[in-house]
């Protein structure tokens, strides 16, 4: 017997081990999608409404840069994900590299009720593969101390002298560099050595005297936390940072900043291609988009979900920014082959 | 040998508080009942309520102990057969073999983590069963975990006295019955320690994990590390005070069953 | 000879495969390959947007040594310095608490010998990540140590003191710890102590009695737990992430960019094999040098 009992340890486990396995196995009966999205960026409760209706279980991953997305999906390949939520600026790199899957727009009925200015954008002509997700801006989030004026410029952050606090600066390569070229008066969009290497100087000091990296949710929760007083942040962060807590403000400098369009778009390998679609086509329904925007607090791309949101958000120029200072942003553009600088640059800002 | 002197005591005590102080800090934090930041506003026990509804986190956890559970198995079966492989049979190449085993050990995880990713992406594609995922973390954590069950399993095995398998040799049992009878009762505490090992390995494993997961296998460290790098903190203090509690009481109990498996002749 | 009778060669390698094999397979499939794989990528050249093209360049080793597309940079040789005397810090303060440590433990009764020990391996136990983690709200701007601190003129008032080098060395201290202590405690509890009451009889002074009784009698364990936590503290990178934020940059946390947000995986491969073969290397040289001693409980 006393022989006996390891072995049958061993069989015994053996059995567990396979019992677990085919445990979760066999939970994947039901029907799955795959979501791979930025953190708070989709209503929990729209996720559910979907779940229910189309009787499914909704995987999500979460990231919090767009170029980190990218990594993952070139590294585990094009089948890894169903829908993916890339920049306006990282699509046609997408298409570029086969990564997305072609919409068959029939599957998606409700793509009328994208806004004019969002049907076949520059970076996806005819909406091949992309539909528009929420769009808004960069800017700064500042807590508001007393007696001294708001920061209205990317100055409080690059350079000391005008420093209004400890703060934080955003884990995101184009957005940063981007801050940093739009405060010596370049283009988000610059491929001149010099200027590139000036924004790379920039930042490398700026992150001596910051309290460190972060994506836009971070930013904005260790500013609710006070561990920062003034960070970068995305407009939906900003002006939900405003809801939770009065003292702090989203501004866009007056030197101008970035503004972006977020897509989705369903991986050219995407295992689940036809409930990817019906994903798509269930996020652009007038409500659904309205549900949308009110918990993300960003601007939303879709023209018949207008009619559902509160009056004080499509009022709130934090989301929707007034025509003077639309003027002042810049689109991102695909740099193509030109991209490395940025990559070497960000590589040297991180490492120094 | 004289007792530690005061001052020897004073500074042990010292590191000791070292040691323990993040693990206090856990526990008291999970009680705050701040949402943000890290000033003391109360006591709560509410995060623990909000860890039963978070759906993440279970399924973090219930990845985490699969994950852990599979990965030991394999890990264990595959490091005791190789323990007694080198230690009792000579083949050439033994030499070799035996500093490559170390490499896990020494190596630095991200080196590990990001050679998987690379292999399995130039793999993966010819290969659909090895896509990012529950899978090729499996693998991943079974590749480390075989070395640190062979080193353990081989100490154990080092230690036994060679006479006895000779004896039941000698006394007519087959090479088989031998190995059954004999060496593997004799090799067991190292076997499970071994797996103890290696299960806590996969457990607390973070960058090999990280690299190589795919959709829906996040496990808990994963699930830690994106919680902290965001600043949502309450409910994964909560969460952390749990693991906590569960490693303190595996260890204490494993520590306590070990000393009373002990072979009958300890030295002394 | 196999259990006191001899094999025949097929007999050999027969129980050979049987062990052996197994494993075998598995790390040269899932350890050796892809170790070669991150060796055969660095010498390849980045894709446009990222991925690897098939052709042979020298480039990423290039950047590594600072001759990159905007110029000379010093900068990666510097990180590769840093990461090596972070980990000699970590393994030398590690040293430092794990001697008095050690001996506090060998001289217990038996009776709490085995609680003290199993003391030291608990946080061992309990996940890193939490460990760490922990550390960021000790060292943030309201605790009592980062108050204390202040005080004692380290650090600016109201700020707090990660991230920065003294928040990741205190967190890869209190990583590496265990290490250290578990295979110094070895060496330290066998210790036959007359050598050093013979010295000390001798009238050898206790710098004396510590250097020439007691340390060589040590020296295994200490080189066993040097090496175990030196090797590995050099590439760590969760540490120096959620401690250092991004403004001390560790070869863990330059590996990890190439593979994310930056998409260079020749570069990042060319960097991982630089730090494989230094930890090769290492390895080696204590290898070499015997005393292969046993360094697990």
């Amino acid at each position: 017997m006393k022989i006996i009992t390891p072995l049958l340890n061993r069989h015994f486990c053996a059995i567990v081990f396979s019992a677990l396995f085919f445990a979760g196995a066999a939970q994947a009966e039901k029907s799955t999608l795959n979501l791979f999205i930025w953190s708070e960026y989709i209503d929990p409760q729209i996720v559910s409404a979907f779940e229910k209706q189309f009787d499914c279980k909704v995987n999500i991953d979460l990231y919090e840069d767009v170029e980190s997305m990218l990594a993952k999906i070139q590294g585990g390949g094009a089948g890894l994900y169903d829908v993916v939520v890339p920049s306006d600026n990282l699509v046609p790199v997408m298409i570029k590299q086969n990564l997305l899957a072609p919409l068959r727009h029939e599957n998606i009925p409700n793509l009328k009720n994208l806004d004019g200015k969002f049907v076949s954008p520059a970076y996806d002509s005819k909406n091949r593969f992309t539909v528009a997700y929420q769009w808004g801006t960069v800017g700064l989030l500042a807590r508001k101390t007393a007696g001294q004026p708001l920061p209205d410029s990317w100055a409080c952050i690059f350079d000391p002298a005008k420093s209004a606090g400890s703060f934080m600066l955003i884990d995101s390569i184009r957005d940063q560099v981007g801050a940093a070229l739009k405060y010596q008066g370049h283009s988000v969009n610059s491929i001149i050595p010099s200027e590139l290497k000036a924004a790379r100087d920039l930042c490398i000091a700026a992150k001596s005297r910051s309290v460190g990296f972060d994506g836009s949710v971070g930013v904005k929760n260790k500013i609710l936390a006070k561990t920062a007083q003034v960070g970068i942040v995305y407009s939906g962060e900003g002006v939900r940072a405003m809801v939770d807590d009065t003292n702090t403000t989203y501004i866009i400098p007056k030197e101008g900043s970035v503004i972006w369009v977020d897509n989705l778009a369903v991986l050219a390998k995407a295992p689940h291609r036809d409930l990817a679609e019906k994903f798509l086509n269930f996020i652009l329904d007038a409500r659904i988009g309205a549900q949308l925007s009110a918990y993300t607090q960003f601007a939303t791309p879709n023209q018949a979900a207008r009619a559902f949101i509160k009056p004080l958000d499509l009022e709130n120029h934090a989301i929707y920014p007034l025509p003077e200072v639309t003027d002042r942003l810049e689109f991102l553009n695909d740099l193509g082959f030109k991209l490395r600088l940025y990559d070497e640059v960000w590589t040297q800002i991180k490492t120094r | 040998m004289r007792r530690p002197g005061w001052f020897l005591s004073a500074i042990a005590a010292g590191f000791y508080i070292f040691l323990y102080a993040p693990i206090v800090v856990i526990i008291v934090f999970s009680f705050n009942a701040a949402r943000f930041g890290t000033v003391w506003e109360g006591f709560t026990t509410k995060w623990y309520g909000a860890l039963l509804h978070d759906s993440a986190a279970l399924s973090a956890t219930k990845n985490t102990l699969q994950l852990a559970l599979v990965s030991t198995g394999i890990a264990t079966l595959l490091g005791s057969l190789l323990a007694f492989g080198l230690t009792r049979i000579d083949f050439p190449g033994r030499k070799i073999f035996d500093r490559v085993l170390y490499v896990p050990v020494f190596v630095p995880d991200i080196i590990l983590a990001t050679s998987l990713l690379l292999f399995y992406s130039l793999v993966g594609s010819f290969i659909p069963a090895l896509e990012l995922g529950m899978t090729t973390m499996i693998l991943g954590h079974v590749t480390f975990q075989i070395s640190f069950v062979a080193i353990v399993v081989r100490a154990r095995l080092a230690g036994l006295d060679p006479a006895l398998e000779e004896a039941a040799r000698d006394l007519g049992a087959g090479e088989w019955k031998t190995f059954l009878h004999v060496t593997l009762p004799l090799m067991l505490p190292g076997v499970l320690a071994g797996a103890m090992l290696a299960f806590t390995l996969s457990l607390d494993d973070f960058i090999v994990s990280f690299f190589t997961s795919g959709p829906g296998s996040t496990t808990l460290p994963i699930l830690i590390y994106s919680s902290v790098k965001r600043g949502l903190t309450p409910d994964i203090n909560a969460l952390a005070t749990l693991i906590i509690l569960i490693s303190v009481l595996a260890t204490i109990s494993l520590t306590w069953l070990q000393k009373n498996k002990q072979d009958p002749h300890p030295k002394k | 000879m196999y259990l006191g009778q001899p094999l025949t060669r097929a007999g050999r390698w027969t129980r050979a495969g049987i062990t052996s094999g197994p494993a075998a397979l598995w790390l040269g499939i899932f350890l050796v390959l892809p170790l070669a794989a991150i060796l055969a990528i660095s010498f390849l050249t980045r894709g446009e947007y990222g991925g690897v093209e098939l052709r042979f360049t020298f480039d990423s080793y290039k950047r590594l040594a600072g001759f990159g597309e905007l110029g000379f940079d010093s900068l990666y040789p510097v990180v590769l310095g840093r990461s090596l005397a972070l980990g000699m810090a970590t393994a030398v303060l590690c040293l430092a608490a794990a001697l008095p440590l050690a001996f506090f433990i060998a001289r217990l009764s038996e009776r709490y010998k085995g609680a003290a020990l199993t003391l030291v391996v608990i946080p061992f136990w309990t996940n890193l990540l939490i460990r760490t983690y922990a550390w960021q709200i000790l060292f943030s701007p309201n605790s009592w140590l980062t108050i204390a601190a202040h005080s004692l003129g380290i650090g600016t008032a109201g700020e707090a003191l990660y991230p920065g080098m003294l928040a990741v060395l205190t967190g890869m201290v209190c990583d590496f710890l265990p290490f250290m202590v578990l295979p110094l405690y070895a060496s330290v509890e066998k210790m036959d102590w007359t050598l050093a009451e013979a010295a000390a009889d001798l009238g050898a002074d206790r710098w004396r009695v510590f250097r020439h009784a007691l340390l060589p009698q040590i020296w295994p364990g200490l080189g066993a737990g040097f090496i175990l936590v030196f090797l590995p503290a050099t590439g760590q990178f969760v540490i120096p992430d959620l401690l250092g934020g991004a403004k001390t940059a560790m070869l863990g946390n330059v590996i990890q960019q190439q593979f994310a947000s930056s998409r260079d995986w020749p570069f990042g491969s060319a960097i991982a094999a630089v730090a494989l073969l230094l930890v090769l290397v290492g390895l080696a040289i204590f290898q070499r040098k015997g005393s292969k001693h046993e360094v697990l409980p």
